[in-house]
């Protein structure tokens, strides 16, 4: 039934995504309601595809790449539908689909392929859940201040072309794209802090590697925002270091 | 019983008549109650705009109540009868009429929004005198309804439609809010007036302005509320402004690239959206190849405003489909029959 939910939420993801494209050319504005709905529409059977298989583990359903990767699209839907419109950004829904889609498009893959199914812990370690699901909520987090870093380039692009085309009208201002990049590297990054230093707490501790990696990523986030305090960066840059760091902390996580 | 529209607009007759046939907005509610006492006139809405001067109504006799309100207005506003043609719409097609209005497509500018909200003010003025009743009441709640759902599901409104317009929309592109946006102007020309007055009327403060006669300047500087500097100054205020209009009267480029990639780094990051409105450009074309530097020249900005005034027009039936569609579906309640529908006209509100 698991597989059932993570299909029928990769599908209405990708429903949402047409739509949105298709409104997007056409100029029919009224489907973004649709859209948000049906983005609460595919959080709800990512919750029920989570809760299947937390049930199955008996703990925060993070225990292979597939399950992870559903974690972290879990994360970009909740944090856009709870942050988009405070961040008067509707169209990063629209922008996240097809990264949501593509991210449970393999986690499906996979499991079909080779579901390890059931992985019950010998005994429940809160902290363990903790730094988990923290450092993966950071990463829905880092990976809208991606997206944004998309929108913004695709912005800016349009801006020194001197021809919008349509999808320029639809586009937030580049300021606002701006804030909400760093908004959201700094919530993320504050989750990842969190999860990083209940990463000590945990019953078994984590592996050098494991932690390095965490650390470096972690860093590289840091890093931005610093710089960006010290020396104010420009929203080109800040837009594609949040494209680049956003690449660079999923490859830590296959890493890891 | 039927409802009707009389009126001119600017297709149908030149400003002189339509600045004579204009209603003084304090004047609407004696217009209203002189025009319902009128034999046949049971209801009337007063629409009166810098391009158009129309009156809504509902008579049992159409072409008896629309002869006895040529002949109000001609004695009124003592225009002749030769000066001046009202259209006349009976019916479906005064409705239609009144939903092309409200939802821009009749508009000098199609798909302005100021419009809809002329179209309430006169409306409630209507309403709050006593002058409408059922089918009034009907066909503008309609209007409102249609002229909403046409802006909402066409590409009516958007884009730009004027060179000025571009420029304050491309600056909201950048910036977002205009609020705390700073503007310099180089060069007081009357494009650069109406330009920073865009910008202003959008939230921009702080405008200052430098051009070579400082007397110039400050006088522009007074009317915009802003600051003169003296011509050579301009380039140590480069990196105080967001916004900055250009139009100055120099042969040669006034803003080269050096100018601009030497204040970037004081910038910290913000963006400067340069707008040339000047022949000869004052600004280096190789600006524009600065990171978070735009650069825009009158014909760039020309062809935006072009485009968008292009696009409305493709969006018209596009429009009218879409009222099409809403009167399919639900008609046009105001024609819809009911017995006995009006008071008595001694009911008159005269509040």
């Amino acid at each position: 039934m698991d597989e059932i939910y993570l299909i029928l939420a990769t599908l209405v993801f990708l429903g949402g995504f047409v739509l949105a494209v298709v409104a997007l050319r056409t100029g029919k504005h009224q489907t973004g309601r649709l859209n948000v709905w049906l983005a609460v529409l595919g959080l709800i059977f990512q919750c029920l595809f989570l809760k299947e298989r937390g049930d199955l583990h008996m703990r925060c359903p993070i225990t292979n790449g597939a399950e992870v990767l559903v974690f972290i699209s879990w994360s970009i839907v909740i944090l856009y539908l709870a942050l988009g419109r405070a961040f008067r950004l509707s169209l990063l829904g629209v922008f996240s689909m097809p990264l949501v889609f593509l991210f449970q498009s393999v986690a499906i893959v996979s499991l079909m392929s080779n579901d390890p199914g059931a992985r019950p812990p010998d005994s429940l370690d809160p902290w363990l859940e903790m730094h988990a699901a923290m450092s993966l909520l950071a990463y829905g987090a880092f990976g809208l201040a991606g997206i944004a870093g998309i929108m913004d380039l695709v912005l800016d692009r349009q801006l020194k072309s001197h021809a919008p085309g349509r999808l320029f009208y639809s586009l937030p201002p580049m300021k606002y794209l701006y804030d909400a990049m760093l908004r959201l590297m700094l919530i993320g990054t504050g989750l990842l802090t969190i999860g990083v230093i209940s990463a000590f707490f945990m019953a078994t501790s984590p592996t050098a590697l494991h932690l390095t990696v965490l650390g470096a990523v972690w860093l590289v986030y840091a890093g931005i925002l610093f710089v960006n305090v010290a020396r104010g960066l420009r929203p080109k840059s800040l837009s594609k270091l949040s494209i680049a760091a956003f690449n660079f902390a999923l490859i830590a996580l296959l890493v890891i | 019983m039927s409802i009707f529209c009389l009126g001119v607009n600017h297709k149908t007759a030149p400003v002189e008549i339509r600045e004579r046939l204009a209603f003084a907005e304090s004047a609407i509610p004696h217009h209203l109650k002189e025009i319902r006492s009128l034999e046949v006139v049971e209801e009337a809405v007063v629409l009166s705009t810098c391009n158009r001067v129309e009156i809504y109504g509902a008579a049992n006799h159409l072409e008896k109540a629309l002869d006895q309100l040529v002949e109000y207005l001609i004695k009124h506003f003592e225009v002749g009868d030769d000066d001046v043609e009202f259209y006349r719409h009976e019916a479906e097609a005064a409705a239609h009429h009144l939903f092309e209005v409200a939802s821009g497509l009749d508009s000098m500018v199609l798909g302005e929004t100021e419009i809809f909200g002329q179209i309430k003010k006169a409306y409630l003025t209507a309403q709050s005198t006593g002058a409408t009743s059922r089918r009034m009441n009907k066909l503008f709640q309609q209007s409102f309804s249609v002229g909403k759902q046409v802006r909402s599901s066409t590409r009516i409104q958007q884009g730009s439609t004027s060179v000025g317009s571009a420029a304050v929309d491309l600056a909201e592109k950048i910036f977002g809010q205009l609020d705390g946006c700073r503007v310099m102007i180089i060069g007081a020309g009357e494009m650069s007036r109406t330009t920073a007055q865009s910008l202003k009327s959008r939230g921009s403060k702080s405008i200052i302005v430098s051009n070579r006669s400082f007397d110039k300047a400050e006088d522009l500087a007074d009317e915009l509320g802003g600051k003169a500097i003296r011509f050579d100054e301009w380039a140590n205020y480069l990196d105080q402004v967001d916004i900055v209009i250009s139009s100055t009267g120099s042969p040669h480029a006034v803003v080269k690239k050096s100018d601009v990639a030497m204040v970037l780094k004081r910038r910290r990051g913000h963006s400067l959206f340069l707008i040339d409105i000047a022949v000869p450009r004052d600004v280096e074309s190789s600006v524009n190849d600065l990171d978070n530097v735009y650069l825009y020249n009158i014909d760039q900005l020309q062809r935006i405003a072009d485009a968008g005034v292009a696009q409305r027009h493709q969006q018209i039936e596009t429009c009218r489909g879409v009222i099409r569609d809403f009167l399919n579906e639900k008609g046009i309640d105001a024609l819809a029959s009911e017995p006995s529908e009006y008071p008595e006209r001694g009911s008159f509100n005269h509040s």
